[in-house]
């Protein structure tokens, strides 16, 4: 569902009774809610679930399965336990709904958390994804607010995964030359979450359906703080730019920058492709963080060799609360 | 001829797809109609991604796209026949099998007579270990960058770049796709195959 129609659902539900336990609820654009047991812990919780995105079963399920824990990593925490939700025509054949729990279990597991159950509905389309706790020190929880102004804005994973699985679906591209992409979907956002919190970063989410510029407008509390993102700094999976180039553009590339862009204001030097590179709707997408720049020294050698992330903007201050795409 | 084609209700990719299916059918003018503006925009980007024109005319809220094929489209997609559209396909690093050193030398002397040749080829295709003749360094790149100045497009396989993990050392050619590889072949009035 687009930005625009969710945030209109939202409205007409009271807002969380933000209270001692609750610590993260309905009323911010969090990526999961966090519920407080007592001083030394809180519960994180979350569920995502969606349509294939690539045809090999084992790949979509861990590729929906790091897409749901990447919510549980996004404010700091760690996974304790999974739920399978799956819906599915039985008219595939049961191999193919095992092939995507192996995949979903193979990314639970890696992530050191439990599939403890599930449950499946007869649907037309297959669905599948998760229903994760984790558990996180209430004051050690990252939210999508806090940034400040001179923080540097970090994007752990390439960008791309909408246009490409837009020309997966129409034959342009084999899954074959995916692969980077797939495995980059596939990917636990673990290490970028655990190299955050120790380098102290001051507010985290990651980018999924909303696109780049989506998620950053949330981190954007809206007391004068803004953001510049640099174009040439963003990492592309292979091939993103020629389909792009190609009119590779998923309907929810044209949804997201129909709404955000009263918020977003586009150096006129860019190309119409890379505009659209922004609005792009990530699937397991990276984490994008608000780092005090003196802390990118601890985060890059927590890191180690994984080199997917990148340094793209900085944070400023801007009475409009814009996000400002430069070349 | 004209081709028209209703891709209204459908989502995208569907109506690009529609539209290359037209395209490579020979019609020289589509009229497509879609009814929302992101396929309106993909089909848009997509007609000049192939050197065609397009003008899009709104009409209570159906967008009617007119494309016409352009000159460099035209002479792409549908020489005369007469013409003759030479790929050679590299497939190997080495030309013929028994000896790979010898093989190394004559695929070296092939590269080089082939760039000498007063008729060169449309296109070079590399693939397997053929992209392996690309890179920095390699023996084949001289020849290559040859007949690239004069005209012939180097397509190099993109997934076997990855394979070998020698994509950030390509020296010459264009990094491509199995769907431009497969477009090449289809329309090559002949082939030669090492």
């Amino acid at each position: 569902m687009g930005p625009g129609d969710l945030e209109k659902v939202l409205r007409l539900l009271p807002p969380s009774d933000l209270g001692r336990d609750i610590l993260v609820g309905l009323d911010t654009p969090d990526d999961a809610a966090v519920y407080m047991l007592d001083e030394e812990t809180a519960l994180v919780h979350t569920l995502d679930f969606f349509t294939p995105i690539v045809d090999d079963p084992f790949d979509f399920g861990r590729i929906a399965a790091a897409n749901s824990l990447s919510d549980i990593y996004a404010m700091g925490g760690i996974p304790l336990s999974a739920m399978n939700i799956v819906c599915f025509p039985c008219s595939l054949g049961m191999d193919l709904l095992a092939k995507i729990l192996e995949g979903g279990l193979a990314n639970i597991r890696a992530a050191g958390a439990v599939l403890l159950g599930g449950h499946t509905v007869e649907d037309a389309e297959p669905k599948y994804g998760l229903a994760v706790t984790g558990r996180v020190h209430p004051e050690r929880v990252m939210t999508c607010l806090g940034a400040e102004a001179g923080d540097v804005l970090l994007l752990t994973k390439p960008l791309g995964t909408g246009v490409l699985a837009t020309a997966l679906k129409g034959d342009f591209l084999l899954e074959e030359e995916m692969r980077e992409a797939i495995e980059g979907m596939a990917r636990l956002n673990d290490r970028a979450s655990r190299a955050a919190v120790l380098a102290g970063a001051h507010a985290c989410t990651d980018v999924t359906g909303f696109g780049l510029a989506g998620h950053l407008l949330n981190m954007l509390s809206g007391n004068g703080l803004g953001c510049e993102i640099e174009v040439s700094r963003l990492n592309l999976y292979p091939h993103t730019r020629e389909m792009a180039e190609m009119g590779m553009i998923p309907a929810g590339t044209h949804r997201n920058r129909e709404f955000l862009s009263p918020r977003v204001e586009i150096s006129p030097r860019l190309s119409e492709v890379d505009r659209d590179l922004v609005f792009d709707p990530q699937t397991s997408g990276g984490l994008l963080l608000a780092l005090p720049e003196k802390a990118l020294e601890v985060f890059e050698r927590e890191m180690g060799e994984d080199a997917s992330w990148a340094l793209i903007g900085r944070f400023i201050e801007n009475a409009e609360g814009l996000v400002r795409v430069l070349p | 001829m004209k081709e028209r084609v209703d891709a209204r209700g459908l989502a995208c990719p569907a109506p690009v797809v529609r539209t290359k299916e037209a395209l490579r059918a020979g019609a020289r003018e589509i009229e497509i109609l879609v009814d929302n503006p992101t396929a309106r925009d993909n089909v848009c980007r997509f007609a000049s991604s192939q050197g065609c024109s397009s003008e899009v005319f709104e009409e209570e809220g159906v967008f009617r796209i007119a494309i016409t094929r352009g000159e460099g489209a035209a002479e792409a997609e549908s020489r005369p026949e007469t013409e003759t559209r030479t790929v050679v396909v590299l497939s190997s690093d080495v030309m013929g099998r028994g000896e790979d050193e010898l093989g190394r030398i004559l695929m070296k002397a092939f590269l080089n007579t082939l760039a000498e040749n007063d008729s060169p080829p449309w296109r070079v295709v590399l693939f397997n270990r053929g992209v392996l003749l690309a890179v920095e360094g390699a023996e084949g790149v001289e020849a290559l960058s040859n007949l690239q100045c004069m005209g012939v497009e180097i397509l190099v396989c993109g997934t076997c770049l990855d394979y070998f993990k020698q994509k950030e050392r390509v020296a010459v050619g264009t990094v491509s796709n199995m769907y431009d590889i497969l477009t090449t072949m289809l329309s090559a009035t002949n082939s030669v195959t090492i």
